[in-house]
C-alpha cells in the first residue's frame, strides 16, 4: 500500500474523487446541517477574542476600561498602532527593534532547524546503524521535558558557552523545541518515498549524498515547508526563555516587548492589545497562506494507513 | 555500505569487536544525525544532569548557589509531606485530562465537518487555525481581560442580558477558575487536533467507503466501521502529543492567574516555577522537576512506542 | 559643603523621636559624623516640611569632585527601573535630565544603562549574578537588598564612602541596607504611600468628602456604605500572589492592628519572632475578610489584581478608595491629557475629586510600609571581573546627593538624603505637586519590611497566600494565619 503515493485530494479538480464531495450523493443530510452549525459556532469561538483584542486596541486608554464596556469604540483611534510602528518616537523604535530581533531569531531557527532535521530524518529513515532506534527515541523524547524546568541550568550553560544575553542562545534553545516533530514528520515523508529513485541515481554514478540532495530532498518539499512553518511559529511566539536569557533591551524579542505596557501601578490595555495584534498578524498571515503545505505534509508524511 | 542492505538482521555474535567495527564502517551515517544529536545533547543533556544533581541540595535564599548544602533526599521528603503538592497534583490531572479530551473531541468534530468540499472551506479552515498560531502570552492577556471578574466582557454581557446581577466570577472563584483556564487552553489547542485528524481523514481509502455505500451502509455505519478504525493511529498520536503538551503547559495558567486563587489553579509546572523563581529554592524545585521527569518518562515510553509502531514493519 | 543649618536637637532626641517605629539601633551613636541629622524628625509635619524647603544651596558638581575627580575616565554598567509607557511624562523628562547632567559633570565616564520592568528586574538580577553578568551599579528597591547582600553579591558601601554621613538618611532606610552589621548601599529615595479617595463618591454615600476614614475599622465601614449607597466599590484591595503591591497594602493594615510578619515594628527588631499568628494579624485579616466576603464592597478581582487594575476603575469613578503613591495622580493627569471630548470631561471631573490623606490608624498605631530605592555596587566577582570602582562611586555620589536625590524622586517619592528636603527643588515640588505634603508626612510612620533575605518570600508569597486562603474561604481566618506563621518558621529554619 505504501509503494504508491497516496492520492492527494487537492489535485484532479475536475471530478471530485472522494465520495463526500460528489454532488449527486449530497442528499439533504442532517449531519451536514449539524456540521455547518457546529462550524459556525466554532469559528465564532475561535475568532471573537481576536475581534475583542482589535476593538480594545483602537479605544483610548480611558474608554478601554469602562464598565459596562463600550462594544464599539465611540472614538476609535489608531494612535497606539501609530506609536508602536513609527520610528520617530522611543516606543516605536524599541518595538521595531523587537520585531527585527524576532524576525532574525525566527528565521535563523527555521533555517537551522531545516538544515539539522532533514539529514537526520533521512538517516533515520534510510540507514541502519547501531543505536539508530535509541537515538531516534531520544530525539522524540525532547518533548517530554517542560521548558520551564530547564531555565536555570540552561542559563548557566549559556554562561559557559559565552552566549549570555545573545540572540544565539535563543536560537540554540529553540532548535530543540522544533526538532522532534520536524524529524518525525520528515522521516515519515522519506519512508514514503520509494528507494528506487535513489538507487537509480546511484547507478548513474551519484554518491549517496548527491542522491539525497538532488533526488530525494525536492520530493519532500511539503515536509520541509511544514517544518519551516512550525519552527518559525514556535520561535516567534516563545516567551519564557526569551524573558530569562535576554537582558539587553536592544536584543529583546516581541513577546517580551509586551512587558513594557505594564508599570508598577498602571496598564496600558489598548497598547498591549495593539502590540499583541501586531505580533499575531505575520504568523497568522503566513499560516493562512501556507496551511495547504502543512496539511499536505501531515497527510503525506506523517499519517500512514 | 549500500543503502538498502539490511545488515541489522545479521545474527548478533555478542562480541564487542563486531559492534565497534559496524560503527566504524558506518561512521558516515552518523554525520547525518550528528548535528541533531549534538544540539539535543547540549541543550537537554546538561540541564537534566544539573537538575538531578541540584535536587539533592538545599539552596535557601540567604546563600549563593555555590554554597548550597547537601541534604540527600530531604527535598523529596518535604515534597511528600507538603500539602500544596496534593492540590497541585489533582489540578494537574484535571487540567491535563480535560484539556486533552476537549481539544481532541472538538478538533475531531471540526475535522469531520471540514472533510467535505464547500465554498470557502480553505478560509474557514484557516480561520479556525488562528488560535493555535497566536502567541500564548497575547492570548492569555486577552482572555484574562475577557474573563475579568469586574470589568470583563462576558460578565458585562450576562448582566446586560439579565442572566445574573453581578458579573460572573471566573478567575477569582475557586471552582470556576480551572474550567475557565481549560476553556482557554482548548481554544488554543483544538486547531492542532483538527489539523492532525483532518490529515488522517484524508487517507481513509475512498473505494472502501464507496463500496460500503453501495452495500447500503448509512453515514453513521460508514463512519463507525470504516473511518474510525483507520484513524486509530493518528488519534493515538494526537492524543499523546496533546497530553504531553498539556502536562508541560505554563504560559496560560501562569499569566492568567499565577496559580491563584489560593492555589486553585496551581499545576505542577507553575508550582515549580514559583518555588524556583518566587521562593528561590532551586534545590527544592529541582526535586519537583525530577519527579515530573519520571512521570513523563513513563508517559514517554508509550508515546514513543505509538509513534514508531509503523516503523517496525519497515525495517 | 557650604550650607546654613539651624541648630538641631541633640542626637539622642533625634534618635528617640525620629525612631518611634523605625528604630535605628544598628547604627551606633558615635558614627554620626560631624553634625548629626540635618532635619528635625521629631517635629515632622507638612508645615515643617514646607518651612525648611528652599533653605539650602547645593553644588552637586563640587561635592562630587571631592570624592572622584571630574575628569575621571571610566566605564560602568547600570541597571534600574526606569520610566515605561505607563509612567507619567515628567518621569521621562527627569530621567533624561539626569543622564544629561551626569554626562556634563563627568564627561569622561560612559554609562551603559539598562532599564527594566519593576516586576522582572529582581529575577533578572538573580540570573545575571549566576551568569556573572551582573551590572556594576544598580538602583534597587529596598526589599531586595538583604538577599543580595547575604548571597555575597554586593560590595560594601556606606554613605561615608560617597561623601555623606549615615545621619543624613532616614534611619529606616539605613536599616534596610544593613546586613549583619555592615552596610551595602546608599538610599536614593524613600517613599510612603497615602490613602487616595474619590470625594464625589464619598459625598454620594453621605460621607464627609474632605476627610479620610480615621481608622481601619472606619475604612471597612466606609467601604460598605459606599457599596450600599452608590453601588460602586469601596476599597481597592490587592491580594494577588507574587506581586509586590500586595504586601505594601496589607501590611500597613496588619501593623495598624498590632500584628506583623516578624517583629519589624519593634524599636530594635531581631527578626526571630513570628507574628503572623498574633491577634493583631488575625484582626487585620478578619477586616479584609469582612470587606471581601461579608460586605462584598471590594472588587471581586482583588485576588488577581495588582494595583494596575485599580487605577482605571478609580479614574472612571467605579472605585472609591485605594492606597497608593503620589505619582498615581501624575499618571492620571497624563492619561486625562490624552483624551478628548466627553471622555476628557469625565476624566477631568474624576481628577478634580481626588483627595489624598493619611493612611488610617489602627488600635496599635498608624503605619505605612517604608519603601524606597537604594544604590548598590556589585562585587567584581559577579560582574564578570571587569569593574570600575571609582566610576561607580562617582555615579553613586552624584545620584545620592541632595540635588538628584530630590529630583529623581520628583513625581512619586521623597529624597532619601534628608538634606534634599531643604533644597529649592523640594520647594518647587511642594508648590507644583498636589498632595506631596501628605505623603511626605507619612514618612515618619514608615515601617520597613523585615531586613532578611527571606523577606521577598514572606512578603510576596506567604502573605498573599494567607490572604487568598482566608478570602476564598478555603481556610478560616485563624487557620490561614496559623498556616502562614508555620510556613514562615519553616522558611527561616531551612
Amino acid at each position: 500500500m505504501n509503494s504508491t503515493v497516496a492520492t492527494p485530494t487537492s489535485d484532479a479538480r475536475d471530478v471530485p474523487a472522494r465520495i463526500a464531495d460528489r454532488p449527486r450523493l449530497r442528499r439533504r443530510d442532517p449531519w451536514r446541517i449539524v456540521g455547518n452549525i457546529f462550524l459556525v459556532v466554532l469559528t465564532l469561538f475561535a475568532i471573537l477574542p481576536m475581534v475583542w483584542m482589535f476593538l480594545t486596541s483602537i479605544k483610548s486608554q480611558f474608554a478601554a476600561v469602562q464598565y459596562p464596556p463600550e462594544w464599539l469604540p465611540h472614538n476609535p483611534t489608531l494612535a497606539e498602532y501609530v506609536r508602536l510602528l513609527s520610528p520617530t518616537n522611543d516606543t516605536g523604535r524599541d518595538f521595531l527593534r523587537y520585531m527585527a530581533n524576532s524576525i532574525g531569531v525566527s528565521i535563523a531557527t527555521t533555517v537551522l532547524g531545516v538544515v539539522v532535521a532533514v539529514p537526520a530524518a533521512y538517516a533515520f529513515s534510510r540507514f541502519r546503524f547501531p543505536g539508530r532506534n535509541l537515538l531516534f527515541y531520544s530525539v522524540l523524547l525532547r518533548n517530554m521535558f517542560p521548558a520551564v524546568v530547564f531555565l536555570m541550568p540552561l542559563f548557566i550553560m549559556m554562561r559557559w558557552l559565552g552566549l549570555v544575553n545573545t540572540l544565539a542562545s535563543l536560537v540554540l534553545t529553540y532548535l530543540t523545541f522544533g526538532l522532534p516533530l520536524s524529524i518525525w514528520l520528515l522521516k515519515g515523508f522519506y519512508d514514503n518515498i520509494p528507494p528506487q529513485l535513489e538507487q537509480a541515481a546511484r547507478i548513474d554514478g551519484a554518491t549517496r549524498f548527491q542522491a539525497f540532495l538532488h533526488v530525494v530532498m525536492p520530493l519532500s518539499t511539503p515536509g520541509i515547508v511544514a517544518t519551516a512553518i512550525y519552527s518559525f511559529i514556535l520561535a516567534w511566539n516563545e516567551y519564557v526563555y526569551a524573558l530569562t536569557f535576554i537582558n539587553d533591551k536592544a536584543r529583546m524579542t516581541l513577546p517580551i516587548g509586551l512587558q513594557r505596557f505594564f508599570a508598577e501601578y498602571s496598564t496600558n490595555w489598548p497598547g498591549l492589545m495593539a502590540a499583541s495584534f501586531i505580533m499575531s498578524v505575520p504568523v497568522v498571515v503566513m499560516f493562512l497562506v501556507l496551511q495547504k503545505y502543512f496539511v499536505r505534509a501531515l497527510t503525506e508524511g506523517a499519517v500512514k494507513s | 555500505m549500500a543503502v538498502m542492505e539490511v545488515n541489522g538482521r545479521r545474527p548478533r555474535r555478542g562480541e564487542r569487536r563486531s559492534l565497534v567495527r559496524r560503527i566504524w564502517r558506518q561512521r558516515h551515517d552518523y554525520l547525518y544525525v550528528l548535528p541533531a544529536i549534538a544540539v539535543m545533547l547540549l541543550v537537554i543533556g546538561y540541564p537534566v544532569y544539573a537538575t538531578i544533581y541540584l535536587s539533592f541540595f538545599n539552596t535557601p535564599p540567604n546563600l549563593a548557589l555555590d554554597d548550597k548544602i547537601f541534604v540527600g533526599f530531604d527535598n523529596y521528603w518535604r515534597i511528600a509531606m507538603s500539602d500544596s503538592v496534593h492540590q497541585a497534583t489533582w489540578n494537574t490531572m484535571v487540567w491535563t485530562l480535560w484539556s486533552t479530551l476537549f481539544s481532541f473531541i472538538i478538533g475531531f468534530a471540526a475535522a469531520l465537518a471540514l472533510n467535505r468540499e464547500f465554498f470557502g472551506r480553505a478560509l474557514v479552515r484557516g480561520t479556525l487555525l488562528v488560535p493555535y498560531v497566536i502567541s500564548a502570552v497575547a492570548a492569555a492577556y486577552v482572555w484574562r481581560w475577557i474573563f475579568h471578574s469586574d470589568f470583563g466582557v462576558i460578565g458585562a454581557i450576562s448582566v446586560e442580558l439579565g442572566l445574573t446581577d453581578h458579573p460572573i466570577n471566573f478567575l477569582d472563584n475557586q471552582t470556576a477558575v480551572l474550567p475557565s483556564l481549560i476553556l482557554v487552553n482548548v481554544w488554543k489547542e483544538f486547531p492542532f487536533a483538527m489539523i492532525m485528524m483532518l490529515a488522517g481523514l484524508q487517507t481513509v481509502p475512498d473505494p472502501l467507503l464507496r463500496a460500503a455505500q453501495v452495500d447500503g451502509a448509512n453515514a453513521w455505519q460508514r463512519f463507525w466501521h470504516i473511518t474510525v478504525p483507520h484513524l486509530k493511529g493518528v488519534a493515538l498520536v494526537t492524543i499523546l502529543l496533546l497530553l504531553v503538551a498539556n502536562l508541560n503547559s505554563f504560559t496560560i495558567p501562569y499569566v492568567m492567574t499565577g496559580g491563584g486563587p489560593a492555589g486553585a489553579s496551581e499545576i505542577w509546572i507553575t508550582h515549580i516555577y514559583q518555588i524556583a523563581f518566587g521562593r528561590i529554592r532551586f534545590g527544592l524545585a529541582s526535586a519537583y522537576s525530577v519527579i515530573l521527569f519520571l512521570v513523563m518518562m513513563s508517559a514517554g515510553y508509550f508515546y514513543v512506542r505509538a509513534l514508531t509502531r509503523g516503523d517496525k514493519d519497515n525495517s | 559643603m557650604t550650607y546654613r543649618e539651624k541648630s538641631g536637637p541633640s542626637r539622642r532626641d533625634v534618635l528617640a523621636a525620629g525612631a518611634g517605629l523605625v528604630g535605628s539601633s544598628l547604627i551606633p551613636a558615635n558614627s554620626f559624623g560631624q553634625t548629626g541629622a540635618p532635619v528635625d524628625l521629631a517635629n515632622w509635619s507638612p508645615e515643617y516640611v514646607r518651612k525648611i524647603a528652599g533653605t539650602l544651596e547645593v553644588d552637586t558638581a563640587a561635592d562630587c569632585a571631592k570624592i572622584v575627580p571630574l575628569d575621571y575616565r571610566g566605564n560602568i554598567t547600570f541597571w534600574y527601573v526606569g520610566p515605561t509607557d505607563a509612567s507619567p511624562r515628567i518621569e521621562h523628562e527627569i530621567d533624561a535630565e539626569f543622564w544629561a547632567a551626569f554626562a556634563k559633570t563627568y564627561p569622561n565616564i560612559t554609562v551603559e544603562k539598562q532599564s527594566f520592568d519593576y516586576n522582572t528586574i529582581l529575577d533578572k538580577l538573580r540570573t545575571a549574578a549566576l551568569g556573572n553578568s551582573a551590572p556594576m551599579v544598580a538602583r534597587l528597591m529596598l526589599l531586595w537588598a538583604p538577599e543580595l547582600a547575604a548571597k555575597g553579591f554586593l560590595n560594601e558601601l556606606k554613605p561615608e564612602d560617597v561623601g555623606h554621613s549615615s545621619a543624613e538618611f532616614w534611619p529606616a532606610a539605613m536599616k534596610a541596607v544593613t546586613w549583619r552589621g555592615k552596610t551595602y548601599g546608599v538610599p536614593t529615595y524613600n517613599e510612603t504611600m497615602a490613602l487616595i479617595w474619590n470625594a464625589e463618591l464619598f459625598e454620594q454615600a453621605g460621607l464627609n468628602p474632605e476627610e479620610p476614614p480615621a481608622t481601619w475599622d472606619d475604612l471597612v465601614n466606609y467601604s460598605r456604605t459606599i457599596k450600599e449607597k452608590t453601588g460602586k466599590f469601596g476599597y481597592g484591595m490587592v491580594a494577588r500572589r507574587n506581586a509586590g503591591n500586595t504586601p505594601y497594602r496589607f501590611m500597613p493594615q496588619c501593623w495598624a492592628y498590632g500584628g506583623g510578619a516578624l517583629d519589624e515594628t519593634a524599636a530594635a527588631p531581631r527578626y526571630e519572632q513570628v507574628l503572623l499568628d498574633s491577634p493583631g494579624t488575625k484582626a487585620a485579616l478578619q477586616a479584609s475578610y469582612d470587606m471581601y466576603v461579608r460586605d462584598k464592597s471590594v472588587p471581586v478581582s482583588a485576588l488577581t489584581n495588582t494595583q494596575n487594575e485599580n487605577q482605571d476603575p478609580f479614574l472612571s469613578g467605579n472605585l472609591a478608595m485605594m492606597i497608593s503613591h503620589p505619582s498615581e495622580y501624575a499618571v492620571m493627569l497624563d492619561k486625562a491629557a490624552r483624551l478628548s471630548g466627553d471622555e476628557r470631561a469625565r476624566a477631568d471631573r474624576a481628577i478634580a475629586k481626588v483627595r489624598y490623606g493619611l493612611i488610617p490608624k489602627g488600635p496599635a498605631r498608624r503605619a505605612v510600609a517604608f519603601g524606597g530605592w537604594n544604590a548598590h555596587i556589585f562585587k567584581p566577582s559577579v560582574t564578570g571581573g571587569k569593574h570600575d570602582m571609582e566610576a561607580a562611586r562617582a555615579l553613586v555620589t552624584f545620584m545620592t546627593g541632595p540635588e538628584w536625590s530630590t529630583k529623581l524622586a520628583w513625581a512619586g517619592s521623597n529624597p532619601g538624603n534628608l538634606r534634599g528636603f531643604k533644597t529649592s527643588w523640594m520647594k518647587k515640588r511642594l508648590e507644583t505637586i498636589r498632595f506631596l505634603d501628605v505623603t511626605t508626612s507619612m514618612l515618619t510612620y514608615g515601617v520597613p519590611f523585615p531586613v532578611i533575605p527571606e523577606s521577598t518570600e514572606i512578603m510576596n508569597i506567604i502573605v498573599p497566600d494567607m490572604m487568598q486562603n482566608a478570602l476564598t474561604g478555603r481556610m478560616s481566618v485563624s487557620a490561614a494565619a496559623d498556616a502562614a506563621a508555620r510556613q514562615v518558621r519553616d522558611a527561616l529554619s531551612i
